[in-house]
């Protein structure tokens, strides 16, 4: 019998999609435990992808596809956990601000933030400021991840921050922004909580704001 | 005078033979092929013209008057040398083949990657090229290179996307990721149709209708750590230098100016030689105005001594940016200290540049007039014995609004 554990995690570091789905689905078919087949397989792989990268052995390309094949075995594999491993450490509300299209930092983040076990909703890209608001009020969040990847679209958070706090839901949420055009600086002038310079720090950010590391 | 005579005048300049003062333009030539009286500054006024000026960006990129105008007022109340007309210049060809872009108010437009154009590979054979010139907003872009020309009786050096980026925007770069990895044929012939069927006939049009003597492709993917180099070299590269033996000429020297990526390479020289690469295919290399571009986010990190001696061991002119986020921020004093660094480290016997590439929308003018006027005074040459102790006092220049109003076009 194949260690489809071992399987999986080579395929989500290496980013080969096909394989890392085939073996998540065939794990649990083998009647191996899906949090198993996550914490050894799919988390393992997609650390030892954040570890090359961090190396500098690994591209960002190398990194979004690691991204990809963990969020596709994830498809498999979620469904089947259950009890209290499926309790996940928090929930994380993500996008790109309105007028941003560009998701790729985000989609690192979400898959990193995942097999750190948070429940992480993507709001997608391009996300109104009204948006954030509802999502606050009605997903009640932990933490509110906001990326922005120009310099004329990161003033919008800014503006969620203050509809936040218009609509006095401010201080409900733990407020973390990322992206090519901010800086630890810009977050402090905003008022957020928090500032990650990569998808790794922020994991670590956000286990930090929640005291959940 | 003529572009012809402003040109050799600077060239000749550089050389040491020097007739009389320079005048912007060919204080660039000069610094391009040697050494000028002082380093010149450039100005990219893009969203900041937009904004200071109160347009929307559905004006500001689709209307040719109010965009030149608005850019020549920021590039004249600053008083740099030489300005840019630099539209959303990766999105035209994009835009003329169909693209989705996202379009708001106070932002330029750009591309909405969540619907790629070619969304499967039989996309590709029902694409129909851009008629050139005529779809899209090209019509834009050349009525603004007219009005540019009319304005400062210069051609402008004109800007489009290079084949590379236009494949990662139309294709959407993890699906492009997944081609090269899984389908190599299909990424070479999209590179091939975007270069040849697209890219080509587009610089030719821009080149029947301005005579521009500089065209430059951008290239913001072709970059580490966005790209590996290996991907570079083999879905990027091939493809520039086709375009630009396809399209430069004796008068006409055609570019990649290629991205960034040095400080996210073991070795930064794997990028800077890349960079070069994006240069070749121009006969006459020599009398070629090459120059290496460096941002501020690789210079800081892998230092300006060490590509200034790249851009010194490859005989080009060495172009630095100023850090945006600084200029947005200041203080003046910060700004101040900044170009003074920049210009000691990187003058060298001349062949530097400074570049205002982008003032983030809401930037004081006080800080963009202290950094232009802090590279006149420091930028000098020779650089002084004393420069250390040069005074500087940022300039006390006519606000705004009084200035616009007494000297700016009309917008």
């Amino acid at each position: 019998m194949a260690d489809w554990k071992k399987v999986l995690k080579d395929a989500v570091a290496k980013g080969d999609e096909d394989v890392a789905e085939d073996a998540a689905q065939r794990g649990i078919n083998e009647g191996i435990p899906a949090i198993e087949m996550l914490q050894d397989g799919a988390v393992a792989g997609i650390y030892e992808a954040g570890a090359l990268w961090q190396a500098g052995d690994y591209f960002l390309p190398d990194v979004i596809l690691a991204a990809e094949a963990f969020n596709l075995a994830m498809k498999h594999l979620e469904p089947m956990i259950t009890g209290v491993d499926a309790q996940p450490k928090a929930r994380v509300v993500l996008g790109s601000v309105a007028g941003d299209a560009h998701d790729l930092g985000k989609n690192i983040v979400t898959a990193l933030l995942r097999s750190a076990r948070y429940e992480v909703i993507d709001l997608g890209v391009d996300v109104p400021t009204e948006k954030w608001v509802e999502s606050v009020r009605d997903l009640k969040p932990a933490v509110l991840g906001m990326g922005a990847y120009m310099t004329t679209t990161m003033r919008n958070m800014a503006d969620v921050l203050k509809a936040l706090q218009a609509a006095g839901t401010r201080d409900r949420v733990k407020v973390i922004i990322g992206g090519a055009a901010v800086t630890d600086d810009y977050a402090k002038q905003i008022g957020a909580d928090g500032y990650a310079d990569n998808a790794m720090d922020a994991v670590s950010l956000v286990d930090g704001l929640l005291g959940a590391a | 005078m003529s572009v012809t005579t402003k040109l050799t005048k600077g060239m000749f300049y550089a050389k040491g033979l020097r007739a009389g003062k320079l005048d912007g333009f060919e204080r660039l030539i000069a610094a391009i092929y040697g050494r000028p009286d002082r380093v010149p500054v450039i100005l990219q006024p893009y969203t900041y013209a937009m904004a200071m000026h109160g347009l929307s960006s559905d004006i500001f990129f689709r209307e040719p008057e109010p965009f030149i105008n608005a850019s020549a007022n920021m590039a004249n109340y600053f008083g740099v040398d030489f300005w840019s007309p630099v539209f959303d210049f990766y999105n035209i060809e994009l835009d003329a083949l169909g693209q989705k872009l996202i379009w708001r108010d106070s932002s330029e437009p750009d591309v909405d990657t969540s619907a790629p154009l070619i969304a499967g590979h039989a996309s590709l054979n029902h694409l129909r090229p851009p008629v050139p010139g005529k779809s899209g907003r090209m019509p834009y872009v050349l009525d603004a290179y007219k009005r540019y020309m009319e304005l400062m009786g210069l051609p402008p050096m004109c800007y489009c996307c290079s084949p590379f980026t236009m494949a990662v925007l139309v294709r959407g770069y993890v699906n492009l990721l997944r081609d090269m990895r899984d389908d190599p044929r299909f990424v070479h012939r999209l590179m091939e149709f975007l270069s040849m069927e697209v890219v080509v006939p587009w610089i030719d049009k821009m080149v029947e209708v301005t005579d521009a003597s500089i065209v430059v492709m951008s290239d913001a993917w072709a970059s580490a750590p966005n790209m590996t180099t290996a991907m570079i070299r083999e879905y990027c590269l091939p493809y520039v230098q086709k375009v630009i033996k396809a399209t430069n000429s004796s008068m006409r020297t055609v570019l990649d100016s290629g991205s960034w990526g040095e400080k996210d390479v073991k070795e930064p020289r794997e990028i800077l030689d890349i960079k070069m690469d994006m240069m070749a295919g121009n006969a006459f290399k020599a009398l070629r105005p090459f120059f290496l571009l460096v941002w501020n986010e690789d210079y800081e990190v892998v230092g300006i001594d060490r590509v200034r001696k790249y851009a010194d061991e490859k005989k080009v002119c060495l172009m630095l940016n100023v850090r945006p986020n600084l200029l947005e921020e200041g203080p003046t004093e910060a700004i101040t200290r900044m170009v003074k660094g920049m210009i000691r480290e990187g003058a060298g016997k001349g062949r530097l540049v400074m570049l205002i590439n982008l003032a983030p929308v809401g930037t004081p003018v006080e800080n963009v007039h202290t950094a232009v006027a802090a590279i006149k005074q420091f930028g000098k040459y020779p650089l002084r014995p004393d420069y250390e102790e040069i005074a500087f006092e940022p300039p006390q220049a006519l606000d705004w609004p009084t200035w616009r109003e007494r000297e700016g076009l009309p917008v």
